[in-house]
């Protein structure tokens, strides 16, 4: 009956923080799955380490920025490289990052105690909304610029708060030269660190709080060496993954900004295409009421889930259904976003 | 759980919540300062009369843009006379062209028009086209911008 037993039981108390982060970890989390957490967590890795790279050429200015950029991809040893890792790692960042929400949505494994796991885990989400479009706005090629222009005008059309966030992210009413600067460094410094202690805090809240208990997941599995080398393997996996996107699709770059001429696809990045296509169908006010309330329910939402549930709401069945119908309006919103 | 009676659990009670508002109160003032640091406050705005050239510049039934230190505007010429409009869309400001076949301005981003007038009549954009007064003065037209 060893064996049949949980070992970790057996062991001491866990004392220092490295013994919290080595604790074993339950045995479901040894399917594929349950590896999509760390997958953005190696992504995050990927891109501070390039984007650091990047960052030696780069310059946050409108006259040099499209030059710089058009320098690092086609003059600077690997730039087109670099930069290719950096585009594909932060798209598949935000990818896993959405598969890592439905699926910790639909198997509801923020049920307490984890709901700050999921209340911290949903500000990652955003801020790194915030890092694709802070990073998108930098390229300043011409649907670049307009797409800068278009998420600004955007977030200023926002109820009270709005203005005053245009004035912060323009540095004025218009975009400008300031502009650039204030997204090259909100996406360079303050987001970046913010993301950081945001990512390490959800991280630690996960290894304190424990994992979800899951039906028929008694035992445990060592975190290390079993769960470190399945973490290494999906590292090793993403690498060859991106390695071969940015071979077949390396970066390229459209003509530069024109503040006179709008782009002729002025579409945000494709993780804003939904709710930019919300704002484009429905008239204004609903549009960004609905999108705020749904982000606010989104980030409270294990407390919503907590208080159905108390009322004898079948919770399973309402988040598959939730979660279906609003993946399937993701895509229908991103397909009419491509066809407009 | 106890409830405590004695001076001391109230005075440290006490003690505490006061030096707790008053670093929280001290944080956000000090917050609220950084964020009007980083918030540039809109700057008065003064209209101000721009020559744009003579009437013929612009031929009957079609519209010229220009940037007039940073404001894009559409000059627009029809059979009642010279209209500017700002080239910004009331949406979500990409810049509209003008279709000379439509008699109409079109927004590329999300095909909102407006029609010659500047009225909002499809697509999303929830008002008209801004407009600005045009002057003639000897012969010369002039656009009274507003610039900051």
């Amino acid at each position: 009956m060893e064996s049949a037993a949980s070992p970790v039981e057996h062991r001491a108390e866990p004392k220092s923080w490295i013994d919290y982060i080595q604790k074993d970890l339950p045995e479901h989390l040894d399917w594929w799955p349950y590896t999509l957490g760390a997958i953005p967590l190696t992504l995050f890795g990927l891109l501070v380490a390039t984007g650091l790279l990047l960052t030696f050429y780069y310059v946050p200015s409108p006259d040099k920025a499209y030059e710089s950029i058009e320098q690092i991809t086609n003059e600077v040893y690997l730039g087109w490289f670099v930069r290719g890792v950096h585009k594909f790692s932060v798209d598949l960042m935000i990818l896993f990052l959405f598969f890592h929400v439905i699926r910790v949505f639909v198997t509801r494994a923020y049920r307490t105690p984890g709901e700050l796991k999921w209340v911290t885990g949903s500000v990652v989400l955003l801020v790194t909304l915030g890092m694709g479009f802070t990073g998108y706005s930098l390229v300043y090629d011409n649907v670049s610029y307009w797409g800068m222009t278009v998420v600004t005008n955007m977030l200023g059309t926002l109820p009270i708060v709005g203005q005053p966030l245009l004035y912060l992210l323009r540095g004025g009413e218009e975009v400008s030269g300031g502009t650039l600067l204030r997204l090259y460094d909100l996406h360079t410094k303050l987001l970046p660190v913010l993301l950081g202690i945001l990512v390490a805090g959800h991280v630690v809240v996960v290894r304190l709080l424990g994992f979800a208990d899951v039906r028929g997941s008694r035992r445990f599995h060592p975190f290390y060496p079993e769960h470190t080398m399945m973490m290494g393997a999906v590292a090793v996996g993403l690498l060859v993954l991106i390695t071969d996107l940015v071979m077949i699709f390396p970066p390229t770059l459209g003509p530069p900004a024109d503040p006179q001429e709008v782009a002729s696809d002025v579409s945000p990045p494709w993780y804003f295409s939904a709710p930019y296509m919300w704002i484009t169908l429905l008239p204004g006010p609903v549009a960004l009421w609905s999108l705020l309330g749904a982000v606010g329910l989104f980030v409270v939402y294990p407390f919503l889930d907590r208080a159905l549930s108390e009322r004898g709401w079948p919770m399973t069945a309402v988040n598959a259904g939730v979660g279906t119908a609003v993946v399937l309006l993701v895509v229908v919103l991103m397909m009419l976003d491509t066809r407009m | 759980m106890a409830i405590i009676h004695d001076d001391f659990g109230r005075r440290r009670f006490l003690s505490q919540a006061v030096m707790g508002f008053g670093l929280l109160f001290g944080m956000g003032t000090l917050g609220l300062r950084f964020l009007q640091f980083l918030i540039p406050s809109p700057t008065p705005k003064r209209y101000e009369a721009v020559l744009i050239g003579a009437e013929s510049r612009v031929p009957v039934g079609d519209a010229v843009p220009m940037d007039l230190g940073g404001q894009k505007i559409m000059v627009l010429r029809t059979n009642d006379g010279v209209v500017a409009f700002s080239r910004r869309c009331t949406d979500l400001g990409c810049l509209v062209s003008w279709s000379k076949e439509r008699e109409q301005f079109v927004c590329p981003c999300h095909q909102g028009v407006f029609d010659k007038t500047g009225r909002n009549i499809a697509g999303p954009p929830p008002r008209p086209l801004d407009r600005f007064e045009v002057v003639k003065r000897g012969g010369q037209l002039y656009v009274n911008i507003q610039s900051s």
